[in-house]
């Protein structure tokens, strides 16, 4: 708490000593918050950075509002996720009209660009993915060690239509980088006590996540996105947890807390509340809180 | 199957008890002729919970419910009254303007706080599925008490008497959907509401065989919709309201049979089963002329059902042309599930797979969507070719089975036109 108070009197006093940057601070909108922590990152002071989806909020069931199509057509810059999972963007651009920020413009980034994306399925449904679209898993924001390639794309974008600042782009980006290569090992550690445990979660938004720290997400107990688990889905995942001894599942805080309940009772295993987007938790307030809020709830949690 | 019966009986019990209430509901309800009424207490308790939520209250907790079933109140005093506005306006109106405004109220209640959302979907979309005993040991008692309550003024429950009576009668409506919408959803419990008492009352006429029709008909189907949700592995809720739904339709085919007049019943059905399969033989020769290139909903169901039928019209080279790329596409399919498995189980088995390593399963993954996208595309041209070729042959074809099939009266058609 005290840092956050910490953190906006800086922020005040800054804006106070330099009330020129308040005005050509470049204004960036991003679809989720966590892209808007990464441009942040890198931007720093020079940036103005906006979320569409507020903190929170399911971005993959997103309806946008009037104010969105505003802020886009006053922005030097959009960064998505890309891979399908901010489809509802596509229309904002295009009733935004603003030529920067289109597809091919100066000022677009997809970030998922030069990611590795897991599970990819090609445009068919495949079995047992919480997934509709097939052009792979689209939370890669959850492996840190991506955070590195979206960065990279974001710093490149910032560049070009900033060239005269890149060099403070470059070392904010070092900076956030070295700090984050530390904290990677710091999760690391405190994660080795859960690795190869079998979990279940409701969405299957943690490949990337289990992929980084070595953890075994065993089933999902949503069926498609918005669709509710059938019995036999759930007797499924109950007899399979019973069988593989899983003691956690994981849930997001906009998930139905009633299903994951029925199952971890029925199953005698904890529900661990975990954050997959910056701000769904009140104590992951940016990136790398992010990670820091997941990490120890997993470890509180794990036997 | 143990595994199915521990899983499913606790949702039965629930249902059981919902049925129980709401089919008696459903039968004064359909007498009112306020048929959306649950939905619009249902919406106005969701806006009292959403209320609660705003002001810092947690989901299911004593003060949330208590939010909700005083707005249910409140909305049950403008009920009772737009029975009196009724006589120029319809009392179903001023209920559909109740049920709007409650729920974008919520919304734009809700629009401020992100997790107020799912919070709001939840009270509105309950899984009967993840219902259990606890729910059961809850509503009982409640259920008991208003049944009682109807059953000790069932002179006064008759929807003419003295507006008091009226509200009486929305208030504990409004206590049951309150409670029962935040376990099943919107949906499931319209379904037990009117789908029960509907059958009642189209069977009998004093208030006992209704309930007793409607107990029963809403029993077998609960438990049809839950067994069927399991065998065929569909969402719980959807299913049941879908089994609802059956069971009236089968019930309103019955109806003329039981009334004593099975021949004209016969006669109807018989015509009108005739008309609907040449509408949509006609709609699809139509289609097939017109668009040969496009879905052809009738011939894709007919295909997919009966494979050989591709046959009728494909040459041997089509069809193997067609065959061998169905082939290649499961093979690729197979094959990018297998490399997925593989980087699955590298996450926590042996070596850690370095980045390069998983950007080239990646980009091999994606090369496997390709080819398979190129070879459903080389099915799905060979296909529209050859329906391309017999488009007007197979529309004429498909135009005189719709015209032979359609009950038109040919003899007297002729004698006009002589
Ligand atoms: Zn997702």
């Amino acid at each position: 708490m005290i840092r956050v108070h910490l953190a906006a009197l800086v922020a005040a006093c800054c804006a106070l000593a330099f009330p020129a940057h308040a005005q050509d601070r470049i204004d960036v909108v991003t679809t989720t918050t966590d892209l808007r922590s990464l441009t942040e990152a890198v931007g720093g002071e020079r940036v103005a950075v906006v979320s569409i989806v507020p903190a929170g909020m399911d971005a993959e069931e997103y309806q946008a509002k009037p104010q969105d199509v505003s802020r886009l057509r006053n922005a030097r810059m959009i960064v998505r996720v890309g891979l399908d999972y901010d489809l509802w963007a596509e229309r904002l651009l295009l009733q935004a009209g603003n030529s920067a920020i289109r597809r091919g413009g100066p000022g677009y980034v997809d970030a998922s660009y030069g990611i590795a994306t897991l599970e990819v399925r090609g445009m068919s449904v495949g079995p047992g993915d919480g997934h509709a679209h097939g052009n792979g898993n689209p939370h890669y924001w959850l492996d840190p060690k991506n955070a590195e390639i979206v960065t990279g794309t974001i710093l490149e974008a910032l560049t070009r239509l900033d060239p005269a600042n890149a060099r403070s782009y470059q070392a904010n980006r070092s900076a956030f980088l070295a700090r984050l290569q530390l904290k990677l090992a710091e999760w690391e550690a405190k994660l080795t006590s859960l690795r190869g445990m079998p979990l279940v979660a409701y969405h299957n938004s943690w490949p990337y996540f289990a992929r980084r720290f070595r953890l075994d997400f065993v089933a999902f107990i949503e069926m498609k996105p918005g669709v509710p688990p059938s019995p036999a889905h759930l007797a499924e995942i109950i007899r399979s947890m019973r069988a593989r001894n899983v003691k956690i599942v994981v849930r997001e805080p906009h998930e139905p807390k009633r299903d994951v309940d029925f199952v971890a009772g029925k199953a005698g295993a904890a529900v661990v509340t975990l954050a997959a987007s910056v701000g769904a938790l009140p104590q992951a307030g940016d990136y790398i809180a992010l990670f820091d809020a997941n990490v120890a709830a997993l470890t509180a949690t794990a036997p | 199957m143990s595994d199915a019966l521990a899983l499913l009986f606790p949702p039965f019990l629930v249902a059981v008890c919902l049925v129980g209430i709401h089919a008696y509901f459903g039968i004064q309800v359909l007498a009112r002729k306020v048929i959306f009424v649950d939905l619009a207490l249902a919406q106005v308790a969701a806006l009292g919970a959403s209320v609660a939520f705003m002001l810092g209250h947690p989901a299911q907790n004593f003060t949330t419910y208590g939010y909700s079933l005083a707005f249910a109140l409140l909305a049950a005093v403008l009920l009772a009254f737009t029975r009196t506005w009724g006589t120029r306006v319809p009392q179903e109106a001023l209920i559909g303007v109740i049920y709007v405004v409650a729920a974008a109220a919520a919304i734009l209640l809700i629009d401020r706080a992100p997790q107020g959302a799912e919070h709001l979907k939840q009270i509105l979309t309950g899984n009967i599925l993840t219902s259990g005993l606890g729910d059961v040991a809850l509503i009982v008692p409640l259920y008991a008490a208003i049944g009682l309550l109807h059953w000790l003024l069932h002179r006064q429950m008759t929807g003419a008497g003295p507006l008091a009576w009226e509200f009486v009668f929305y208030a504990t409506f409004g206590a049951v959907v309150t409670s029962s919408v935040a376990i099943a959803g919107v949906l499931l419990v319209f379904s037990f509401l009117i789908i029960p008492a509907a059958i009642g009352v189209m069977f009998a006429s004093s208030l006992a065989r209704q309930l007793a029709i409607g107990w029963i008909a809403g029993v077998i189907t609960s438990a049809a919709g839950l067994a069927a949700s399991f065998a065929l592995d569909l969402p719980t809720g959807a299913t049941m309201v879908c089994a609802f739904g059956g069971v009236l339709a089968v019930a309103g085919m019955f109806y003329p049979f039981w009334r004593g007049e099975p021949r004209a019943a016969l006669r109807v059905a018989g015509a009108a089963a005739r008309w609907g399969v040449a509408a949509v033989l006609a709609a699809s020769a139509l289609q097939l002329a017109a668009a040969p290139r496009a879905d052809q909903p009738l011939i894709d169901l007919a295909e997919y059902l009966i494979p050989p039928l591709r046959s009728l019209y494909l040459s041997p080279a089509e069809q193997a042309a067609f065959a061998d790329a169905g082939v290649h596409a499961e093979r690729y399919r197979a094959e990018a599930e297998q490399l997925n498995d593989r980087e699955r189980r590298t996450r926590t088995e042996g070596e850690a797979l370095d980045e390069f390593s998983v950007a080239r399963i990646s980009s091999f993954l994606k090369s496997y969507g390709e080819m398979r996208k190129g070879e459903q595309f080389v099915m799905h041209e060979v296909r529209a070719r050859a329906r391309e070729r017999i488009r007007w042959s197979a529309a004429l074809g498909l135009l005189a089975f719709a015209l032979l099939l359609a009950p038109v009266p040919w003899r007297q058609v002729w004698a006009r036109l002589r």
